[in-house]
């Protein structure tokens, strides 16, 4: 049996799991191309207008695999942790990705809510009857796959640059090249590391989020509020840079939190849609650079207002 | 204590029954208009969606004339609705203006003892015994319940009506009477009044208006500026309007909640296509389209403010629902620059595309 698994939206993140458990299972996977061109065109074509450019992606990643596939996993992760969701878009995607794109074979769309190992596992038993009746070897899978997940770390910590920043936004949007236009490559050569959210503790983040008066309930809106105002004060960094797709609705409750704690440190916000110019992104990166760079050159970096 | 709430369709009498029967000092924020939207487009951030921004200008204004405590209902749903509180907290200050917010969340994110800390904020202003203010909550209730019923039968009957705009003139009428009324008991009896009146509109039964349902989010479809007057524009066009979502089914919706037993029929007509709750209003959006379409509508449009994340994903699933079905459903979204002749456009070549499909043959063969 083929399965497909796109690689869209949290694939950069929770991979090892997938991969490990259906390839456990005997499925044969088919995985999609990483982000291109072609993928983006067919994404937009498929998926409806106002969507946010990472699930345009996934529409695109889907429709790229639906031939060459038997069943296709769309993961509909609701919630990481308890009383968090992720967004009200992962939670209805396999119905936006099944009722816009034609000719879709079987998918996987079981509810993910793994907050702990029970609950996932309710949903690695209905994922995995799908292709092995074997229960003994479901649950076998289920732990080598949750193995996997525990030895992989994500995460960038660049060490040995002069100038550093926190490089804040959805996983998706950091860690997919495409989207990005290799930000981080780019800013490696201009002389700047990067440091991402996996970095600061986990209680450091819980830290930041009592302050504010009433706990998030987005698991994004935690993470990166949490990091990008711990990083401020603790990490040995001189900005902060934030990558959010156009029109996420997260993303624009999240940005407001941050601004109203970083005043006047710099904070350069990369927004990035499906026609993003990859000029202008150069344009603002190198920009915000000699900015950092001008401020460290000011020896008490007091700002011209005074 | 001053305090003031932010504008949704009419809760505002509700409102004022209740804070006039609780003898609670309280400020009506000025009907919803441009000059609210412009203050709150200024002041908000740019991407947040429209009933935000609206919400804003409500409160600027209502501070203007002297309210210092705001009253806000919260949620922990997904939808971005549950952050209202926090940011409009915070750009409040960053204004200056030195405000009390009382945010009504769920006792189960909260805790019950918050919950009845922050509701005693705004009791404890009130010098009148326990009985008192729990009829005046009753009173409440049933304001709300009461104009909810005249709207909605206003609403029906504006394609039966036999001199045309006697439903809109009602309607406008009482909203306007009962602003001015004194006491809750007073209000009640002008409402019944009113209730009584739109069982005495002459109608001719023996015209066949269209009939369209409208869905969609929550504020949107509640608040008549938010969706540019849209109920006023079909009823001026002879067009009879229904609408599910309404303040006191919100009421009776999140006061069965914890029992599951609320919206039924929603729940299960909405399975085939969206079987779970996705925060917001989208799973009543698309089971109120299936609904609709079984009980002989010509069409429904649907209105959410641009950028609202469960509506995107009702959105994508209205056109199969409106194939499996063929059934009409338009999409409008709002957002501070929609513009009325474009808006207007639309509705009236959704309803001669209506229109035609009676015409045609093949119609309900």
């Amino acid at each position: 049996m083929k399965i497909g698994i796109p690689k869209g939206l949290l694939y950069c993140k929770y991979y090892p799991f997938l991969q490990t458990f259906f390839s456990e299972l005997d499925a044969e996977i088919i995985t999609s191309d990483d982000t291109n061109k072609k993928i983006l065109d067919e994404g937009v074509k498929y998926c409806v207008d106002e969507a946010c450019l990472p699930i345009k992606i996934f529409h695109g990643h889907v429709s790229s695999i639906k031939d060459k596939c038997d069943i296709v996993v769309i993961p509909r992760i609701i919630q990481l942790r308890k009383r968090e969701y992720i967004c009200p878009k992962f939670c209805g995607l396999p119905e936006m990705v099944l009722n816009n794109i034609p000719n879709m074979p079987d998918a996987i769309i079981e509810p993910i809510y793994a907050t702990n190992k029970i609950k996932l596992f309710n949903w690695a038993t209905v994922a995995g009857k799908t292709i092995s009746k074997d229960k003994f070897k479901i649950k076998k899978a289920f732990n080598n796959a949750m193995n996997a997940q525990h030895n992989h770390k994500t995460g960038i910590k660049d060490e040995s640059y002069e100038l550093n920043v926190a490089l804040s936004g959805h996983p998706y949007n950091i860690y997919d090249n495409y989207v990005n236009m290799n930000v981080i490559r780019k800013l490696n050569k201009l002389g700047v590391g990067v440091v991402t959210e996996e970095y600061v503790e986990d209680k450091m983040i819980e830290n930041e989020v009592k302050s504010l008066y009433k706990k998030p309930f987005w698991t994004f809106t935690r993470n990166n509020y949490g990091f990008t105002v711990n990083a401020m004060k603790r990490l040995n960094i001189n900005g902060i840079i934030y990558i959010s797709s156009f029109n996420c609705g997260i993303d624009s409750v999240t940005i407001e939190l941050i601004k109203d704690k970083t005043k006047d440190y710099p904070f350069l916000i990369l927004k990035v849609d499906e026609h993003t110019g990859e000029a202008g992104l150069d344009t603002r990166i190198e920009a915000f650079v000699d900015m950092l760079e001008r401020r460290s050159l000011v020896e008490n970096n007091i700002s011209s207002h005074g | 204590m001053k305090i003031t709430f932010p504008h949704m369709g009419n809760i505002y009498l509700a409102a004022k029954a209740l804070f006039d029967g609780l003898g609670v000092e309280y400020i009506i924020p000025p009907q919803n208009s441009k000059k609210a939207l412009e203050i709150g487009s200024l002041y908000s951030p740019e991407e947040i969606c429209l009933p935000f921004k609206i919400m804003i200008g409500n409160y600027i204004q209502a501070i203007e004339k002297g309210a210092d405590t705001i009253i806000l209902p919260g949620s922990c749903g997904p939808c971005r609705f549950g952050e209202y509180c926090e940011m409009q907290i915070m750009l409040l200050k960053r204004l200056g203006y030195n405000l009390d917010f009382i945010v009504i969340d769920a006792p189960t994110d909260i805790g019950i003892r918050e919950l009845y800390r922050r509701l005693n904020k705004i009791s404890s202003k009130s010098n009148k015994s326990i009985n008192t203010k729990m009829k005046s909550i009753f009173d409440a209730i049933k304001v709300m319940n009461l104009i909810d019923e005249i709207e909605a039968s206003v609403h029906n009957f504006a394609g039966h009506e036999k001199i045309s705009g006697e439903c809109k003139s009602i309607l406008n009428n009482c909203k306007k009477d009962a602003l001015n009324c004194n006491s809750p008991k007073e209000m009640i009896d002008l409402l019944m009044n009113y209730k009584e009146k739109t069982n005495h509109i002459s109608l001719n039964i023996n015209r066949n208006p269209l009939k369209i349902a409208i869905i969609g989010e929550i504020y949107t479809v509640i608040e008549p500026f938010a969706n540019l007057y849209i109920e006023d524009k079909l009823m001026d066009f002879g067009v009879s309007t229904k609408r599910m979502l309404t303040p006191s089914w919100w009421v009776k919706n999140t006061a069965l909640l914890p029992t599951k037993l609320n919206s039924l029929n929603i729940k299960k007509s909405s399975k085939k296509y969206l079987s779970l709750n996705i925060g917001g209003h989208a799973r009543e959006c698309i089971g109120e389209a299936v609904l609709v379409e079984s009980d002989d509508f010509d069409g429904a449009i649907q209105i959410f403010p641009m950028g609202c994340m469960p509506e995107i994903v009702s959105k994508s699933i209205l056109p199969k629902i409106s194939k499996d079905k063929d059934f009409p459903i338009m999409s409008l979204v709002v957002d501070e620059m929609t513009g009325d002749a474009g808006y207007v456009t639309r509705i009236e070549a959704f309803i001669d595309l209506l229109e035609r499909r009676r015409n045609n043959v093949l119609f309900r063969s």
